[in-house]
Parts: structure tokens; C-alpha cells; sequence
């Protein structure tokens, strides 16, 4: 019992026995548990310390972490806690019930298993469920709070330092508290300049900004370790097996794309061995559904559909081609033109035309005719050795870049290299490039193979395998073999090989354009082509070591297309965003004042939607393309407050609610409302596909997803029909009607997401016909972007509120809009 | 002076980092709770009954109750703790792989978990 005040322990000195809490040190097996992700495994105690919550719940909502294991000498000895209905770890959805008579209590889930109906004919008591964790703490009787006495021998952490160590972990699990302290770990990384002395501080300033990133994303994807899925197999076209399964999301930071590679295991069992194999994601619906085609069918457990894992398998390839890009950068004479090599790095000088004959027209066959403002783009772009292009919303970026590569093909100075950050982009471009008759290949990652394209016609591995010639059909009868057996001989797939590749290079050779992803650039199957002539569309969505990568291939003339004033590349590392890692080469080269050609007709918009952004994004620049009769629905009876202004701003004064158990996060007027105008849509005729709803947070997306299916006054099919996603999901996209669900209106924390008014952009310009904002003004309008926004809305009549079908304008005061620091 | 020095070190919660965290807090709920509903189209299967030895004294056979500090006693007693605080012993049904098994702990006897067992305990001696 004496454990002696004068112990010579010395707290803070990483000398505590394993099951110490990371956070503060103590060490009572009572009062600690440990994070139960595989690759966490911390102990932390339930004392709150100076914090709001618990240490072990401090821990779970910073790391995103929601599994915990006990202590063995804890009064339950080590336990994993979970549902004891269907094995649920989540700690954030558990907790007990009783029996009614007997003094049993039992661990069960929130969701789905408390609302199961058969339970209530049962011996247990549902009315009184008890959360595990309650006001920010774990039960204190099933985990328990260490005395006054050791919380004040304990370290005393603060939030802020919490907040340092969980963000260190991520990088590096093994750090300690007192990492934080040492020079270096906090420091920042060395910022990104606007010019550059030459391509090696280039590369010194870039390649650790890449290697935190590439740290960060290995991190994040290898702790997404999902269990207890459950699989519904199918087989492939191909023969390959297909494993569905539901993979929940769990915030905005992860989203699983088609062509991303995962592991999934299954344990074993009396009947089957344990068995594991990696797979590709090749689809993804709705619902959340992931498709995996598996690498090998043997041993696929097929008969068995609960119990399984699956991990993230993390890949460097794109990280990599980055470094290795700007390392050629560096050190090949050939990668770039000497006009390209300094323009890049921020030298002066002198000013080259590019000596090639000009076409008489500018558009291109299978094109849509050309306006003003894209052919004087086309005729600058094909003088200069560098050249922007901003394409606003809705301003025919494709057509034009389109009808720029078909000129330069027709220049005879090589094949052309096309690219764009995404894969969408990409096969976008293809089509439309196709369309004006040149011989175009899409070259997709190997991983992609399986993945549905609208283009496929075009990609490379499918001219592979229908190259309809005689000396290709050894070729043929190897692949026909592979697809029936599933694998060759050792000398077959030796032979099968160097076919393909040698096909693969010929198809590739006799293009005219070959179209990839910036990162597809450094595929191995491109190493030894040369591009003199590069467009990279959508380049101010992607990083600068990420747009070297198909510049590094011999440019001498380079048209970045993009928009800087919408969405720039997604960082996930807080740190390389800060250094400038989010800044585009587009902007960058327009900073060393390479002037854009802006694109100045826009398609989409009815004119009174477009007012709006063309004023406050691009100098009022923006001319309709189409008239309001053209954006005139007839037939959809629809309340617009105004008539021939399809807009409004529906003003919300829904708190942020928080439900009665506490836990609740949610502005459920807001998306009750977002039920209620998409009911007036379809009543109306608007078909689903029509309507687009977008809301930042993935909590209120879920929610609005089922709040819609359950509540909606309709048939439950048509609400799962209606894309609702984040402003992000929806860049490059249009629908001919957007609802808007701003959410969070939130004293303290300002309006996040929404502060950045290159987001307001493209939420505000996806609509076609009709928009729809839902929000609270006397919070939004504290920003001063967001008051322009709310001011123009009321000066129009279109600030309103009241029901639906009896709307009012709202003479709701505005706050004072703050002063933007930056 | 001991003790003195401790207290100075003793910081104030910050109001920001605390709504901060109490926003990510609710999220990650949130999250949990929906991804739940959307994964689950298919209700669980219940397999909820209370193994019969629960009720034969301490569980025997099926890995033995592990017994909290510094009781002993039948179950249903309540404990009195230093601080006048009444406890009373429950078991907690767990599964380990399929075999299911109870341990015992103390719990406040105020906790709602208890309190419904006890009014209803106390309706029935009245009938
Ligand atoms: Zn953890
Ligand atoms: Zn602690
Ligand atoms: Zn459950």
C-alpha cells in the first residue's frame, strides 16, 4: 500500500512501465486503457487534466482512433470492449445495458443493435443505456479517474500539447512528449519561393515538403484498418474475383478511389485457414459500396461472408515520381529547353516567340465553333513557349485546350502530351481531343485497368488487346489463355510479356497525343518518349512537383490550363500546406507575372447566377454565353421569390443542435429544409440526376443521405438517386440545380470551410438553372466575401425566409464583416 | 511547498482549443453513428440470451469472475465506500470468441443501470 512519496521516479524522462499514460504518465492499471488500432497501441488514462476531455478520449478524437482494450489487472481483466450483440469496437457507439431482474449488464452497440425490436421481448432493459463514454470521459467506474494525489504527480499536459504529440504521431509513432521540445521536430520546413537560384535549391526546397506529405498520407491510410466486414463475393468479367463490402468513411480527410490497393484478410476458422490477399479497388457506388477485384483467386475463402479485414496498402509510386521528376529536373541538361528551365525557376529572360506557322482557323474539326476570347487563347497559346490559360466556371476549357493540341499535333514537332491531376480530367480531354480525328492513347496505371472508363476505346491496354493484326495473334492466344487459366507457364507469361510490351510501345509510337494523369507521365512505359509539346489541364489543382513531372519528359512549349481562383491541390499535411506546398506552378508563374489568358464567355450559369461570382472572382469579367431564355424551365413550378431570378438565400436559424444524449452534431432544420426543396424539385419534374446538394461536412452528408431516404415525402429511390457530396467532389462538375447546406454556423470557430473564397467559387458555380443556400446570415455574414454574397441576395429580393410554399423576404440584421488578416 | 509548486503549474483549459476539440469530438460521433446506418441494411441477428450459470452464484465454468478490490459477498450487496458512497456488484456478460463469460465489478449504486433493477426488485417484494 506505501508506495513512498520520496520514490525516486523521474516523471518525464520516457522511463514510465508500458502501460503509462502517453499523455501524462500515470500508470494505475485501474485508471488506464489502451488504444486498441494496430498501429497505435497507446496507453492513456481517464483523468482529465487541464483538458475538456479525458486523456484516452483526448487521444480517440485527435487520432480518430475508436477502439480500446483494458487492462489485465483491471476489474474486467484485459478486454476489447464491443457490442456483445455483433462485436462493434467502436467506442464512440457503445455502452450498457441491464437485465431486468438480474444484476447482468451488458456491452451493446447504439446502431444498430439497441434498436432492435426482438430485444425488447427479451430479459434486457433498453431504457436505460448507459454510454461508455460520458460528458468527454469514459465511465468512471468501468475505467477510473486516477486520484488527486497521482493527477498531481502526473504531467501536466495542456490541449495544445496534446494537439502537438497526436500530430507528431502521425509521422512518427514512436515520439514522446518530449520530442516536442527538441530543435527541429517543431520547426517549419523551409517555405516555398518565387524564384529560384537554380533546379537544386528547387529540389531543396520541394523534396522535404513531398517526403511530409508522402509521411503523412503512409500514416493515414495505414491506420485505416477496418474489421468485422462483411463480403458479398462476385465474380468478374475477366474471371477475377470481386469482394463487395461497405467501407464506412470516417471523416474528410480519406476517400477511397477506384485503382487504390488494399489488403483483405480473413482470420481463419475451424473449416477455413487464414488467409489474405491484395486486391485493387475497381468501383465505388453510392452507397459506399466498395468494389475489389483480387489479385489471386486461389484459396478465396468464397463460402465464408463475415469476419473479415482489410488494411490500406500504401504506395510511394506517385511520391516518388515527384522526387524523381524534379531530381531530372536538376541534373538532365535535356529535360527542359533552357527558355523553359529559367522561366520556371523565376529567371529573367529574354522573351521567345515560337517560330511556327500559325493555322488560318483556330477551331478544330469535331469541335464546337470557337468564341472570341478561346480563339485568341488558341492563336497566344501556339506562339509562346509558356503560356496560362484561366478557364472560370462553365468557359469551355476543354474545347480550347482540345483545339490547342490539335494544332500543335498538326505542327509535326512530335507527339503531344496531355495531362491533368485527375483521372476524370484526363479521360474528358481524350474524348474531346479523339473527336477532332487525331489518334489518341490514354495511358491508365496498371491499377486503373479494371476500372470502367468512358473512354476505354481509347486507353492503351485495351488497343492492346483488340489489335486486330496477324503477327499480333501470338499475342491474342497468350492473353486468351491467360483469361481462361488465370496464369501461364513461366515461358508462356515470359513470352506474353514481351509481346505486350513490345505492342504496347508500337500503339504508343504511332499516336498522334498520348493522354495520362501528371503522375501517369512517369510511367516506366513513357521513359524513353519524348514530348516537346505538353498541355496539362486542370494544373491549378495539382502541386508543382507533381506538374514537373510530364514537363521533365524534353518541353520546349508548355500551356498550363487551370482556374486559380476555384479549388488548389488537396494537402493532407498541415505543415507542407502552410510551407506552400498548396500553391500551384500556375499561380506561382502568374505571381512572376506570366499574365493568363482568361476565358471570358461562360456557358453554364443563368445569367443572374453568374452575377455574383463574375463580380467578385473575376473583375466582372464573365460574359453570358446563354441567354435566360436558355436557362428558362418550362414547366418546373418551383417558389423562386423572384421571378426569372432562379435563386435564394433561405435563411436558417437552426442552432447547431445538440441532441438529447449529448453526442449529436447537426443542423437538422437546415436538413430538413434541403428534404423539403428537393421534394418541391421532383414534384415539380425535376429528375434526380438534375439536383445536386452540397454541404461541407461528411457528418451532415450522411445525415442529409439519411435523413432524405427515411423522411422524404416521396418514393425512397428518387432521394437515393440525388448526389449529395462537399464542394470539393463537385469542382469541374455541373447540375442543373444545387442546394447548398452550409451547416455549421458556429460562434467560436468562425465559418471553416467556407472561409475560403476559392470554395465559395465553385459551390456558387456548379448550378445551371437554379440554386438554393441554406444558412445562418448573422453568422456567415461576419466574413466579409460571405456579406458581399448575403448584401447582393437581399439587394435582389432574394434573402427569404418561412415555409417553403409561403416564402418572405427576411429582414434579418447582418453583423459587421471583420477585417481578413493574411 | 511541495504541493504549492504542483498548483502553479496548473493551467486553464483554453475556450477555443475546447470548442475546437468539442467539434471534432462531435463529429467523430456523429460519423460512428451514420456510417452505422448506412452499413447496416441488413438487421443483426440477436443473440442476446443470458447464459443460465449467470445466475448460479459466481459463474462457475466459465473462466472465474474476477472479484474487484476488497470484496466479497453475495451479489445484489451494497458496499459502502469511504466516502459514504454505495456501490453495488453486477456482472458484466463479455464473449471471448463464442464462449460466453461474466465478470463482476462494482458499480455506483445511483448509476441508471442499477436503479431500474432496483425499483423493479422493490416493486415485486411490494406485490
Ligand atoms: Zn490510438
Ligand atoms: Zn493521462
Ligand atoms: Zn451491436
Amino acid at each position: 500500500e506505501e508506495t513512498g512519496d520520496d520514490e525516486s521516479y523521474e516523471y518525464g524522462k520516457g522511463d514510465f512501465m508500458e502501460h503509462a499514460c502517453k499523455y501524462c504518465g500515470v500508470q494505475n492499471p485501474a485508471c488506464v486503457v489502451r488504444c486498441n488500432v494496430p498501429s497505435c497501441r497507446k496507453w492513456f488514462c481517464n483523468s482529465r487534466g487541464n483538458t475538456s476531455g479525458s486523456h484516452i478520449v483526448n487521444h480517440l478524437v485527435r487520432a480518430k482512433h475508436k477502439e480500446v482494450c483494458l487492462h489485465k489487472d483491471s476489474p474486467l481483466g484485459e478486454t476489447i470492449l464491443e457490442c456483445y450483440n455483433c462485436g462493434c469496437r467502436n467506442v464512440f457507439l457503445l455502452g450498457f445495458i441491464s437485465a431486468k431482474t438480474e444484476s447482468v449488464v451488458v456491452l451493446l452497440c447504439r446502431e444498430p443493435c439497441l434498436n432492435v425490436n426482438a430485444l425488447k421481448d427479451m430479459n434486457w432493459d433498453l431504457s436505460q443505456w448507459c454510454p461508455l463514454i460520458d460528458d468527454r470521459c469514459f465511465l468512471q467506474w468501468l475505467v477510473k479517474v486516477p486520484s488527486e494525489q497521482e493527477q498531481l504527480r502526473a504531467r501536466h499536459i495542456s490541449a495544445q500539447q496534446i494537439n502537438k504529440v497526436e500530430e507528431l504521431w502521425k509521422t512518427n509513432p514512436d515520439a514522446t512528449l518530449e520530442d516536442l521540445e527538441k530543435p527541429g521536430v517543431d520547426d517549419e520546413p523551409q517555405p516555398v519561393a518565387l524564384k529560384y537560384e537554380d533546379a537544386y535549391q528547387y529540389q531543396n526546397v520541394f523534396a522535404p515538403l513531398i517526403k511530409l506529405e508522402a509521411d503523412y498520407d503512409k500514416m493515414m491510410k495505414e491506420s485505416q484498418s477496418k474489421d468485422n466486414l462483411t463480403i458479398r463475393w462476385d465474380i468478374g468479367l475477366n474471371k477475377k474475383r470481386i469482394a463487395y463490402f461497405v467501407f464506412p468513411k470516417e471523416d474528410n480527410e480519406l476517400r477511397l478511389v477506384p485503382g487504390d490497393e488494399l489488403r483483405l484478410r480473413y482470420s481463419g476458422d475451424a473449416a477455413h485457414p487464414a488467409w489474405q490477399s491484395v486486391g485493387h479497388v475497381i468501383k465505388l457506388t453510392a452507397q459506399e459500396e466498395v468494389a475489389l477485384e483480387l489479385r489471386a483467386s486461389q484459396g478465396v475463402p468464397v463460402d465464408v461472408n463475415h469476419g473479415f479485414s482489410v488494411d490500406f496498402v500504401w504506395k510511394s509510386t506517385s511520391f516518388d515520381r515527384m522526387q524523381g521528376a524534379m531530381k531530372t529536373f536538376a541534373v538532365d541538361e535535356t529535360s527542359v529547353s533552357g527558355y523553359i528551365y529559367h522561366h520556371l525557376l523565376g529567371h529573367e529572360v529574354e522573351f521567345q516567340m515560337v517560330r511556327n506557322a500559325l493555322p488560318r482557323r483556330f477551331g478544330a474539326p469535331g469541335l464546337p465553333e470557337l468564341n472570341a476570347s478561346q480563339v485568341f487563347a488558341v492563336k497566344n497559346v501556339l506562339q509562346k513557349p509558356i503560356s496560362l490559360i484561366q478557364g472560370p466556371p462553365g468557359t469551355g476549357k476543354t474545347v480550347t485546350s482540345a483545339a490547342i493540341v490539335y494544332h500543335m499535333a498538326k505542327q509535326g514537332q512530335g507527339q503531344v502530351l496531355v495531362c491533368a491531376p485527375s483521372n476524370v480530367a484526363v479521360d474528358q480531354l481524350a474524348e474531346k481531343i479523339s473527336a477532332t480525328g487525331l489518334k489518341v492513347v490514354r495511358l491508365c496505371a496498371k491499377s486503373r485497368e479494371a476500372v470502367s472508363s468512358p473512354v476505354e476505346h481509347l486507353t492503351l491496354h485495351y488497343q492492346v488487346r483488340h489489335l486486330d493484326t496477324s503477327e499480333k495473334s501470338e499475342l491474342h492466344k497468350l492473353q486468351q489463355l491467360k483469361d481462361e487459366q488465370g496464369e501461364l507457364s513461366s515461358s508462356d507469361e515470359k513470352k506474353y510479356k514481351a509481346l505486350k510490351r513490345a505492342t504496347e510501345r508500337e500503339i504508343s509510337q504511332s499516336a498522334d497525343v498520348i493522354c495520362c494523369t501528371c503522375v501517369g507521365a512517369g510511367d516506366p512505359r513513357l521513359a524513353n518518349f519524348r514530348f516537346r509539346q505538353v498541355l496539362i489541364d486542370e494544373s491549378t489543382q495539382s502541386t508543382e512537383p507533381e506538374c514537373l513531372i510530364p514537363l521533365v519528359l524534353g518541353a520546349k512549349q508548355v500551356v498550363l490550363v487551370g482556374d486559380h481562383c476555384q479549388l488548389g491541390p488537396v494537402i493532407m499535411c498541415k505543415k507542407a500546406a502552410r510551407a506552400g506546398l498548396a500553391q500551384s506552378l500556375f499561380e506561382r508563374l502568374v505571381m512572376l507575372s506570366v499574365k493568363p489568358i482568361r476565358l471570358q464567355v461562360q456557358y453554364r450559369m443563368h445569367p443572374s447566377l453568374s452575377e455574383f461570382p463574375s463580380n467578385s472572382f473575376y473583375e466582372g469579367t464573365l460574359q453570358n454565353g446563354v441567354t435566360i431564355n436558355e436557362r428558362q424551365s418550362p414547366g418546373i413550378d418551383f417558389p423562386w421569390p423572384v421571378p426569372n431570378r432562379p435563386m435564394f438565400f433561405y435563411v436558417q436559424m437552426g442552432q447547431e443542435e445538440i441532441s438529447a444524449s449529448g453526442t449529436s452534431y447537426l443542423n437538422r432544420t437546415e436538413a430538413a429544409n434541403v428534404e423539403k426543396i428537393v421534394t418541391t424539385f421532383l414534384r415539380s419534374g425535376v429528375v434526380p440526376s438534375q439536383i445536386g446538394v452540397i454541404t461541407p461536412y461528411e457528418g451532415q452528408r450522411a445525415y442529409i443521405v439519411n435523413y432524405m431516404s427515411r423522411n422524404g415525402a416521396l418514393r425512397q429511390q428518387l432521394y437515393k438517386e440525388i448526389e449529395v457530396a462537399s464542394v470539393d467532389s463537385f469542382q469541374g462538375r455541373e447540375k442543373d440545380y444545387i442546394i447548398l447546406s452550409c451547416v455549421r454556423s458556429n460562434e467560436h470557430q468562425g465559418i471553416g470551410f467556407l472561409n475560403d473564397p476559392r470554395r465559395l467559387n465553385v459551390a456558387l458555380t456548379r448550378a445551371r438553372y437554379g440554386i438554393v443556400i441554406l444558412g445562418n446570415p448573422k453568422v456567415l455574414s461576419k466574413q466579409p466575401l460571405w456579406n458581399g454574397l448575403l448584401t447582393h441576395y437581399k439587394e435582389h429580393e432574394c434573402l427569404v425566409e418561412g415555409p417553403l410554399n409561403n416564402l418572405k423576404q427576411s429582414m434579418v440584421q447582418f453583423q459587421k464583416p471583420k477585417k481578413i488578416y493574411n | 511547498d511541495d504541493e504549492i509548486h504542483v498548483r502553479q503549474k496548473v493551467m486553464l483549459v483554453d475556450p477555443e482549443e475546447e470548442a475546437e476539440f468539442d467539434r471534432e469530438f462531435r463529429a467523430l460521433m456523429q460519423e460512428s453513428l451514420d456510417s452505422r446506418k448506412l452499413e447496416l441494411r441488413a438487421r443483426p441477428t440477436l443473440n442476446m440470451m443470458i447464459p443460465m450459470n449467470v445466475f448460479e452464484g459466481q459463474g462457475q465454468g466459465h473462466g472465474s469472475g474476477r472479484v474487484s478490490e476488497g470484496e466479497s459477498g453475495d451479489e445484489g450487496t451494497e458496499y459502502e465506500e469511504g466516502g459514504g458512497r454505495k456501490e453495488v456488484q453486477v456482472k458484466v456478460l463479455v464473449k471471448r470468441g463464442s464462449k460466453q463469460q461474466t465478470r463482476q465489478m462494482l458499480i455506483p449504486s445511483d448509476c441508471s443501470l442499477v436503479q431500474s433493477t432496483k425499483q423493479k426488485e422493490a416493486a415485486e417484494l411490494e406485490e
